[in-house]
C-alpha cells in the first residue's frame, strides 16, 4: 500500500466516469445530434410566430438561442440523473474501499462539468453557423452555466426520484418549461421567472450574442450555480450515507 | 449504539482499541438488530431481519454463515462491512476489510484492467501494486484473457471472478464473502478454496455465506442464522443444518460443473 493522494483518486475517478460516458454510443449520438436538431428545429418552428415589440431579436434567432440553451441543459441534466441512480451502488462499494463521499461527489460533479463543457461547445458551434455571436467566450460561458445548472438539478432529481423513466420525464418537462419561460418569447410580468435556473443564463447568452455584456446576469448565474452546487453536494452526501443505499 | 464505519484503505480505517477486541479477534458484532420498514406509512410490511445477532471472528479462522433464503445473511454481511446501518448493536473491527458482495457491484462499461485500477486507487495501492494484484488473481481465478474486456461483456461467472478479486486485491486482514463462487466452473471453485487455505495460513480471517452442506468440512466454524440470531451449528448433524437442498457442489465430479447460485 502507498499513500495515494486525493487528487490521484479524483483524477482516476473522473477518467473512469468519462470512459463510462464515452463508451455509450447513444449518449455520444445525443451529444452531437441534439444541438443540431433542437437549434434548427426551434428556429424553424418560431418562424410561424409573429414578432412582438418586447422581443429583443427576430423570432427565428430567439428560437435558435432557445434551442441552444435547451440542448445544452437537457443532456447534462439526464446525465446528472443517471450519475446518481445508476452508479450509486457501485459508488457505495468504492466508498467502502476508500473513497470518501466528498471525493465521490467531486468525481460525479467533474464528470457532469466535462460533459457540460462539451455540449456547450457543440451547441455554440452549431448556433454560430447561422447566428452571428458577438462575444463567443461569454456565450460559451452562459451555455456551460445552463448545462451545469441542469447537471446539478439532474443529480437532485435522481436523489429525490431514483427512477430512470420518471426522472427523465421530469427533466424533459422542467428543461422545456424553464427554457420557454426564460427565453423572452413570452412577456411575463412576474419576477418569479427570475428564479428559474435558465433565466439568468438566457439573459447572459442573449447579451453575448448581441455583443453587450449583462454583468448582472453573470453575477446572478454564478450565485445561482453556487447555491445549486451546495444543495447538490448536501443531498449527494446525504444520499450516500451508509444507511440503505444498497436497498435504494 | 456505536456505529463503527471503516474503510479498507489503511490510512482511513477506524480501529477500535486493543482492549475492545480480545486476543486474535479481528471482528466482533454484538446484538445486531435490523428491521426493514415500508417507506410509505400504513402500506407494506415491517420485516424484522436481525434480532440480536452476535459473532466474533479471529485471525486465521474461516467461518461459514448459513441460513434459509431470506434469513438475513446478506443484510448481516452488509452491516458487518459497513454498507448498511444497523438499528441496534455494535460492530468492532481491527484491520482492513475485503468485501465480495452477492451481486457484482462494478461499473459495467469499464474494462477489467480499468476496474482494478479504480478500486486499487480506492484502496490506496500504487499502479505497480495494482498490476501485481490483478495479474496474481487473473492467473489464480483464470481471467487473464479477459483483462481488456468490458465488465458488461463478461459471462456471469467471469464477472463474479472480478467481483471476488476486487475484494481480495489489497490483501485485507478480514474477508467477508457473500456467496463468492456463484457461477464458478469447477476448477475455479477448487482454486478458490485453495486460496482460502493459503490466506487463513497467513492469518487472514474469512467469513463466507454459503449454501452448500458439503462445504462444512472446509470451515472452522459454521454459524446458522435463524430468527434473526446466529447459532453455532458446527457440531450438528449436517442433515439437520439449514441450507440443505440449495445445491451440493460436493457431488459434482466433472470439470465442467458450474457452481449454482443460492438466494
Amino acid at each position: 500500500m502507498t499513500d495515494v493522494g486525493r487528487v490521484d483518486r479524483i483524477l482516476v475517478g473522473v477518467g473512469s466516469a468519462l470512459r463510462i460516458f464515452l463508451r455509450e454510443p447513444a449518449q455520444l449520438a445525443v451529444l452531437l445530434a441534439l444541438p443540431v436538431i433542437v437549434i434548427e428545429g426551434y428556429g424553424y418552428a418560431m418562424t410561424a410566430f409573429p414578432e412582438f415589440p418586447f422581443m429583443r431579436m427576430n423570432v427565428e434567432t430567439i428560437g435558435r438561442l432557445s434551442g441552444a440553451i435547451y440542448a445544452s441543459a437537457f443532456l447534462p441534466g439526464v446525465m446528472g440523473l443517471f450519475q446518481v441512480i445508476s452508479a450509486v451502488q457501485a459508488d457505495e462499494r468504492l466508498r467502502l474501499c476508500g473513497y470518501d463521499r466528498f471525493e465521490l461527489f467531486l468525481v460525479r460533479l467533474a464528470t457532469v462539468a466535462a460533459v457540460s463543457l462539451a455540449v456547450a461547445a457543440v451547441s455554440l458551434a452549431v448556433l454560430a453557423r447561422t447566428v452571428t455571436v458577438e462575444a463567443p467566450a461569454i456565450a460559451f460561458g452562459a451555455l456551460a452555466a445552463a448545462a451545469l445548472a441542469y447537471g446539478l438539478i439532474g443529480m437532485l432529481v435522481g436523489a429525490a426520484l431514483p427512477r430512470a423513466l420518471e426522472g427523465s420525464l421530469v427533466l424533459v418537462f422542467l428543461v422545456d418549461a424553464d427554457d420557454f419561460l426564460s427565453s423572452g418569447m413570452v412577456e411575463i410580468d412576474s419576477r418569479l421567472v427570475e428564479l428559474f435556473p435558465l433565466y439568468h443564463p438566457h439573459e447572459l447568452f442573449q447579451s453575448a450574442v448581441e455583443g453587450t455584456f449583462a454583468d448582472g446576469a453573470a453575477l446572478a448565474t454564478g450565485a445561482y450555480l453556487l447555491v445549486l452546487l451546495s444543495i447538490a453536494a448536501l443531498v449527494y452526501v446525504r444520499l450516500t450515507d451508509s444507511r440503505g443505499v444498497l436497498h435504494a | 449504539m456505536q456505529n463503527i464505519r471503516y474503510m479498507p484503505n489503511k490510512k482511513n480505517v477506524r480501529r477500535v482499541g486493543d482492549a475492545d477486541l480480545d486476543g486474535d479477534v479481528v471482528l466482533r458484532a454484538d446484538g445486531i438488530g435490523k428491521t426493514y420498514d415500508s417507506v410509505v406509512p400504513f402500506v407494506g410490511r415491517t420485516v424484522e431481519v436481525l434480532d440480536g445477532a452476535s459473532v466474533a471472528i479471529e485471525a486465521g479462522e474461516i467461518v461459514g454463515i448459513v441460513g434459509e433464503n431470506g434469513a438475513g445473511k446478506s443484510t448481516l454481511m452488509q452491516i458487518l462491512v459497513g454498507a448498511l446501518g444497523a438499528d441496534s448493536g455494535e460492530v468492532a473491527v481491527d484491520g482492513t476489510i475485503g468485501w465480495c458482495p452477492q451481486d457484482p457491484l462494478l461499473y459495467d462499461r469499464l474494462t477489467v484492467t480499468e476496474t482494478f485500477r479504480l478500486f486499487g486507487t480506492a484502496y490506496g495501492m500504487d499502479e505497480e501494486a495494482v498490476t501485481a494484484a490483478r495479474d496474481r488473481y487473473a492467473e489464480l481465478l483464470g481471467f487473464e484473457e479477459f483483462l481488456d474486456y468490458r465488465i458488461d461483456r463478461l459471462s456471469g461467472g467471469n464477472r463474479q471472478k472480478i467481483n471476488l478479486a476486487v475484494g481480495l486485491m489489497h490483501d485485507p486482514d478480514l474477508l467477508l464473502l457473500d456467496e463468492p463462487y456463484t457461477g464458478f466452473d469447477w476448477e475455479t471453485y477448487l482454486s478458490f478454496w485453495g486460496l482460502t487455505e493459503q490466506l487463513t495460513e497467513q492469518g487472514t480471517a474469512i467469513a463466507i455465506i454459503s449454501h452448500f452442506v458439503s462445504e462444512r468440512d472446509r470451515f472452522d466454524r459454521i454459524l446458522e442464522l435463524t430468527d434473526g440470531t446466529l447459532t453455532d451449528v458446527t457440531d450438528r448433524d449436517p442433515d439437520a443444518a439449514a441450507g440443505r437442498g440449495s445445491g451440493n457442489a460436493g457431488d459434482a465430479t466433472t470439470a465442467s460443473t458450474e457452481v449454482g447460485a443460492g438466494d
